[in-house]
């Protein structure tokens, strides 16, 4: 790219308005090139001031638990001293293999809730560094198991272990806090295709699915969810579905993944 | 980054951009209480950019996540004299925000963005820690005197994730004058803000 082409690309440059190849282009010219290219300060000195027109939106009071989390998760995966993994540790172990037959549908199994029990006293032990180590593979999934451990560990929340009532599909883990907030992280989900997504659902006492919200996955399988304000309460049973588009009110069976959130033993 | 107050060449630090730099080396060592203390400072305006250009709250929400995570990861990579710390993040939060938008347009090919804005992206800001707040009043007022067309290519690109192609393909204008209408409206955006900053 000659100096002339930069300059006559510079305004879309400085305002991210240039399709991906021109952009490299013109951002591997600035690099090398012995001009100062001084219309690029000049024009993009400007853009920053575009947002100051914006009207002020506040974020979801969450988020920042939620950053953090991921922050603290991310910090967990820098290289360090050796003395990080003992290698004795106890192992929690992710639910796998068939449930029994009786647990079709969303019913609890006995063993969902003994895993969620487990899970509780490890967030509650302070074991959540250990293990987020077990899940490293997966960064995406890492970040989300530490946001669902951060809403779990706060005072009157419930942790729930997500599993394929039909056998050992996607899995995950979520937490509901005392406030009806749900952080649900979840792996090997099939991806989503077109409009398809997969819809979140809160089942409380009276058998009633309530639809709380709904997210697209890649190939990766990985999706973290959240959602403020839920009726999720004690005890509710969260349920996953996969829904020809976003919206349904009523689930499409079969439920791709569920569990029932319990409070730590005491 | 230890750089004191006003030795940087051809640029004048204000007070709350110095402060902003200390709490970035902070968070360059790991230090998560900086992360907040920088979030505390730009999530409403971090957000307020990422829901104004995605328009739904879940993405912006997760735009904002994921800029403070480049930040908080690449903190070490901020360079000096490139502008201030925060147009440095804001200007992660509106790639991202670009990104996310034309990821939901699937004819889209996406740039590959690196973690943090290259340095060529985050321009010298020369009189923003000068002028420190321009209220935004003034930005509005300095964009109302643009004209329509300038403002339209200007706002399509910034807010909207449009290439200059596709603002073209979308308003039937041809592709040189749509170049010259940004051109044109960011130079008169700079001559306002600066009349602006002069009569205060």
């Amino acid at each position: 790219m000659t100096c002339d082409e930069v300059r006559d690309l510079a305004a879309g440059f400085v305002l991210g308005a240039l399709a991906p190849e021109d952009e490299r282009a013109v951002r591997d010219h600035l690099e090398t090139c012995p001009e100062s290219h001084s219309e690029i300060a000049e024009l993009g000195g400007v853009v920053p001031y575009l947002a100051e027109s914006i009207e002020p939106v506040e974020p979801a009071a969450g988020l920042k638990a939620r950053i953090l989390a991921a922050a603290a998760a991310d910090l967990e995966t820098r290289p360090r001293g050796a003395s990080t993994e003992s290698g004795s540790a106890p192992v929690v172990p992710f639910p796998v293999g068939r449930a029994p037959a009786s647990t079709r549908g969303i019913a609890p199994s006995g063993w969902v809730l003994r895993i969620a029990a487990v899970l509780a006293v490890v967030v509650l032990g302070g074991w959540n560094l250990l293990l987020q180590g077990q899940l490293r593979d997966a960064q995406a999934y890492d970040e989300g198991v530490a946001a669902v451990l951060e809403v779990a560990s706060r005072p009157g929340s419930q942790a729930a272990i997500l599993a394929d009532p039909d056998g050992d599909g996607p899995r995950g883990i979520a937490a509901v806090a005392a406030d009806g907030s749900v952080v649900i992280a979840m792996r090997d989900l099939p991806a989503t295709a077109g409009t398809e997504v997969y819809e979140a659902w809160v089942i409380g006492g009276d058998g009633v699915p309530v639809p709380i919200g709904d997210f697209a996955v890649g190939a990766d399988g990985v999706a973290v969810f959240t959602a403020d304000a839920t009726p999720a309460s004690a005890g509710v049973t969260l349920a996953l579905t996969r829904e020809p588009a976003p919206g349904a009110t009523a689930p499409t069976l079969p439920i791709v993944s569920a569990g029932v959130a319990t409070s730590p033993p005491s | 980054m230890s750089d004191p107050i006003g030795t940087v060449p051809g640029r004048v630090v204000s007070a709350a951009d110095a402060a902003d730099r200390a709490v970035l080396d902070r968070i360059a060592s790991g230090q998560l209480d900086a992360l907040e203390d920088l979030y505390d400072r730009y999530r409403t305006m971090a957000y307020s950019i990422a829901y104004r250009i995605t328009g739904d709250a879940t993405l912006a929400e997760d735009v904002v996540q994921d800029a403070f995570l480049g930040a908080w990861r690449n903190a070490a990579r901020y360079i000096e004299g490139r502008g201030s710390v925060k147009t440095w993040l804001l200007s992660i939060v509106h790639h991202r925000s670009i990104d996310a938008v034309r990821r939901r347009r699937p004819t889209t090919e996406l740039p590959e963005r690196e973690e943090a804005p290259p340095a060529t992206l985050t321009v010298p800001d020369v009189w923003a820690e000068v002028a420190g707040n321009l209220a935004r009043d003034a930005v509005r007022a300095a964009l109302a005197t643009l004209s329509d067309v300038q403002r339209e290519a200007i706002e399509l690109a910034y807010f909207g994730g449009l290439t200059q192609v596709e603002i073209a393909d979308r308003t039937g204008t041809p592709l040189g004058t749509v170049k010259s209408r940004m051109r044109l409206g960011l130079l008169a955006l700079r001559r306002e803000l600066t009349c602006a900053e002069g009569t205060p």
